[in-house]
């Protein structure tokens, strides 16, 4: 079992400067502080739960820090009285903990913490370095215990450049860091005693994967337990009695995925800082842009505005939004931001929802940047752990990171699962360097966002104003790649419209719309807004369109033939897919339609239908086609939708006409 | 707690839909005394109706000793027992195995959230499970208690939880039945579907554990439960090691949630 000591070093002059630390080693710390500068250690106790251990540090040195400031000395009275402290806070942790835990079955009759009082003091005299300061503990006065220590045998340098090196910038639970050594090759003797020395030389920071606090609520003091990975809290984070630490303990299930984040587990953020030195030919190489297509002249400037916001140094400058319309050619618009980055020696993470798309990305990026190491990085991939220059990842796995890359990028920021998540900002954030950049990549940015990046506190969409093209901290790209305008949708509010098509009543402009489609050659997407009307409304189609009723199919989430139905889809095998929202990004077909049944239920936000329509008439061949709104009542975001499309078809047509005058 | 969502799906889970579903699959699951206790177990399970309707549940005809469903057996043995219990050696040991469910793809994940993962929320889904299949296999048998197949204490060190030990105690509420730690594990056996085939799986288990328990008396019926029956080679090799200690006229059921 690991076990965490809590201890207070005193040291300085006449103003003795306090500090209380926790450390799975304290034989590191004795000859850590040995090195740099005499002084006295006095321990507190210990536990094996880190989070305990964590609070206790927080209670200590906020009694210390107050006491000390109005002058008290560190005598050994005074010590005694912060061990008391320490052994009456675990006793109240406990007994909140016992109070929550009803659920927990190993019910605990005896405290649910363990914690063992140690009364020790240790003297350390200043030993080494290259300053010969001369210093004794024994000047400041303290009573405690002495002991001399030889300075333990220096660990090996070479061992902690190579953790240095795959560690730098991420951020991971103990075991994940022992996988990630095992899966390199490392294997490091002592690795926590190692790790403990970064955090005590700041190039790491630790904490326990869940953070345990006693806080005052309004009513009576509670136990708050928030996980240090994700920020989840409350009902997220479950009690349970571990085996690991034997003691009360609890874990976060939101993360859970990405393993068991706990009280009694290391977290570890690492930020060695400049590791990454390479030769400027190197860099030459990995930034090197290979890509034969051609920018529209909209495009080009949009790219270029994005680019010169990576290469701004000037801080607080962190935060851009590339807002480009459904089939504007958004992912080639961040080639030269990427290099950028690339060439300024740092890494470039692109972060989306889903995996699919990482799968789609990875090679397409690696093909136009062929000297760069492009991993995809998910929950099921073999490559989570190499090192690369451009990492594209799940927003989950952005948690991983830690101050690592010099551009981040989010695409689809509006898409599902992690819409207006805070867990996705923090990690996002947390994974991008200091004075690293951010971008956001939509074609239908939140709300939130547009507010905080569109033209600071000026009219942004839904209001009648006109919505900036640029500023510092976005671009607009109103028009598609093509230059055609995208098809506005028609809305039609049908009364009864899910009672007729459950009675087989006919619905004539539905039918009617798919039955022209058809005739035109072309195909049709249908989408409901559940899963249970797929058969429903594929059923009815059927029925009403026997001709057809072959060359039809529905598709869901979770459907098994998911993709062979898809793939079936592409190759024309089918010609009307009624599916859900899974199938609003993603699948582009040429020359096809789009009818949505049921365009005021809830799942059809704005952003959602605006994305549907964008599936038509995106390829150079075919700019135009159908899109229809059923509605079965009057709803607010089809009209929301539409009115967003025609604001920006007349956004670009002014652009287009500026472009004509000048 | 999970409450209101189906824990497979995450659907919410709506009460008239799955009031029929869970109707129907307690007849399925029951004789006429029975149907009240399982209904009731049914209708308090986290799963919505479409998810309860999927469960991939052993049918009527299965395997007399080890509870595997014969309808997706290709070759049917004679006395009602699977070509594995007709061929395998020292059946005698358990005198049956019975299990809820039959381990397809998609019960993998689930099963692996609970038992990697560790969501512990899942304990009581599980549990349930294994009630009903006590309910449904083993109503009248009087067990003098249940044991779980322990876990070696290096291992429960690394993960922090035993999976069955939650089960254990579930079904142990569930069914009134006092839950006994019995066994030691003394040897730490690589993850099964680490190991390359049946004999090599059942080498490894020989002498893996050693009697750890209070007396009992010897005439004892004992539910030996674990997640999942795969060869069985654990299972006996824990019963072996139970009658070793307390004589054969021990006898040891075992259950699991898959097989
Ligand atoms: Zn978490
Ligand atoms: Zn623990
Ligand atoms: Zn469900
Ligand atoms: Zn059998």
């Amino acid at each position: 079992m690991r076990e965490y000591l809590l201890y207070i070093k005193a040291c300085g002059g006449s103003i003795p400067q306090v500090q209380t630390y926790v450390t799975p080693s304290f034989s590191v710390d004795r000859s850590f502080w040995q090195e740099r500068e005499g002084c006295v250690l006095h321990v507190i106790g210990k536990t094996s739960s880190l989070a305990l251990a964590f609070s206790l540090r927080a209670k200590v040195n906020g009694y210390l820090m107050e006491q000390v400031g109005k002058g008290r000395m560190l005598t050994e009275g005074y010590v005694k009285e912060l061990r008391a402290l320490a052994v009456s806070s675990v006793c109240e942790a406990s007994s909140l903990y016992g109070r929550e835990a009803v659920s927990v079955q190993d019910r605990l009759e005896q405290g649910w913490f363990s914690w063992e009082p140690i009364e020790e003091s240790v003297e350390v005299s200043y030993r080494g370095g290259k300053e010969s300061r001369k210093w004794t503990g024994a000047q400041l006065g303290f009573l405690g215990g002495r002991e001399l220590l030889r300075r333990s045998s220096s660990r090996e340098n070479l061992q902690e450049a190579v953790l240095n090196e795959l560690l730098d910038g991420r951020a991971l639970l103990w075991d994940e860091i022992e996988t990630l050594l095992k899966k390199r090759g490392a294997d490091a003797q002592d690795l926590l005693a190692i790790l403990h020395s970064f955090v005590l030389a700041n190039k790491a920071e630790w904490r326990p994967g869940i953070r345990l606090a006693v806080t005052k609520g309004w009513w009576r003091k509670q136990l708050e337990l928030v996980c240090e990975r994700c920020g989840s809290a409350g009902a997220k984070v479950e009690f349970t009695y571990c085996h690991t630490c034997e003691q009360g303990c609890a874990y976060c299930t939101a993360c859970l995925g990405m393993g068991r984040s706990k009280c009694c587990t290391p977290y570890f953020l690492m930020d060695v800082g400049e590791s990454l030195i390479r030769s400027a030919d190197h860099l030459q190489n990995v930034a090197r842009l290979e890509w034969a297509g051609n920018y529209s002249a909209d495009q080009s400037r949009a790219a270029e505005r994005a680019r010169c916001f990576v290469a701004n140094p000037r801080p607080g400058l962190s935060e851009f939004l590339i807002w480009a319309v459904c089939g504007a050619g958004k992912t080639e618009l961040l080639f030269p931001s990427v290099t950028e980055a690339l060439a300024a020696g740092g890494r470039v993470l692109i972060a989306t929802p889903r995996k699919d798309v990482v799968l789609e990305l990875a090679p397409r990026i690696q093909r136009v940047f062929p000297g760069a190491k492009v991993i995809a990085v998910h929950g099921s991939s073999s490559e989570k752990w190499e090192e690369s220059d451009i990492t594209i990842a799940t927003t989950h796995q952005v948690m991983r990171y830690h101050r690592r890359f010099l551009l981040v990028v989010l695409d689809e920021v509006d898409a599902f699962p992690y819409h207006n998540d805070p867990i996705l900002y923090r990690a996002l954030s947390r994974a991008v360097k200091k004075n690293g950049k951010l971008l956001y990549l939509s074609a239908t940015p939140p709300g939130y966002l547009q507010k905080r990046l569109v033209g600071k506190g000026r009219p942004t969409l839904g209001s009648s104003g006109v919505i900036p093209l640029f500023s510092d901290t976005h671009v607009l790209l109103p028009g598609r790649y093509h230059g055609a305008a995208l098809p506005v949708p028609k809305i039609l509010t049908v009364q009864g419209l899910h009672k007729r098509v459950q009675k087989n009543r006919v619905v004539a402009p539905f039918i009617e719309a798919i039955s022209t489609s058809l005739n035109e050659d072309r195909q049709v997407f249908v989408f409901v807004p559940r899963v249970d009307e797929i058969d429903r409304v594929l059923s009815y189609l059927q029925k009403w369109l026997p001709a057809h009723a072959e060359e039809m199919d529905g598709v869901h989430a979770a459907d098994p033939m998911r993709e062979e139905k898809v793939l079936a889809f592409r190759e024309k095998r089918y010609t009307v897919m009624v599916t859900t929202t899974i199938l609003e990004r993603g699948v582009t077909i040429p020359k096809s339609d789009v009818v949505v049944v049921g365009a005021e239920a809830p799942v059809f936000d704005e952003a959602s239908l605006v994305q549907i329509a964008g599936r038509v008439g995106r390829s150079v061949d075919d700019t135009t086609g159908s899109v229809l709104f059923l509605q079965a009542e009057r709803a607010t975001s089809p009209t929301r939708a539409v009115r967003q499309i025609s604001q920006m078809n007349n956004l670009a047509q002014k652009l287009a006409e500026q472009r004509g005058l000048s | 707690m999970i409450g209101g969502t189906c824990v497979r799906c995450s659907g919410r889970i709506a009460a008239l839909q799955k009031e029929t579903v869970a109707r129907e699959k307690a007849r399925q699951l029951s004789d006429q005394t029975s149907y009240p206790v399982i209904y009731r177990m049914l209708k308090g399970i986290v799963l919505c109706g479409v998810c309860l309707d999927a469960l991939p549940l052993i049918g009527n005809d299965y395997c007399q000793r080890c509870g595997r469903d014969m309808e997706y057996q290709t070759c049917i043995g004679n006395e009602g027992l699977c070509r594995d219990c007709v061929h395998g050696e020292d059946g005698q040991i358990l005198v049956a195995n019975r299990s809820l469910l039959r381990y397809e793809e998609g019960e993998k994940d689930l099963l692996g959230l609970f038992k990697y993962r560790g969501d512990e929320r899942l304990a009581s889904y599980y549990g349930t499970l294994l009630a009903i299949t006590v309910q449904r296999f083993y109503r009248s048998i009087g067990f003098t208690c249940i044991t779980t197949v322990p876990l070696h204490p290096q291992r429960l060190r690394e993960r922090g939880f035993n999976q069955v030990d939650l089960l254990a105690r579930h079904l142990g509420v569930a069914t009134k039945i006092p839950v006994r730690p019995l066994l030691r594990r003394t040897k730490d056996t690589p993850k099964l579907s680490k190991q390359r085939g049946r004999v090599s799986r059942q080498e490894s288990m020989r002498e893996a554990f050693a009697w750890d328990g209070n007396n009992m008396p010897c005439v004892s019926k004992i539910l030996l439960i674990d997640d999942i029956y795969t060869t069985g080679s654990t299972l006996r090799s824990c019963a072996r090691t139970i009658r070793g200690h307390m004589g054969p006229s021990c006898e040891i059921y075992s259950l699991t949630i898959y097989r």
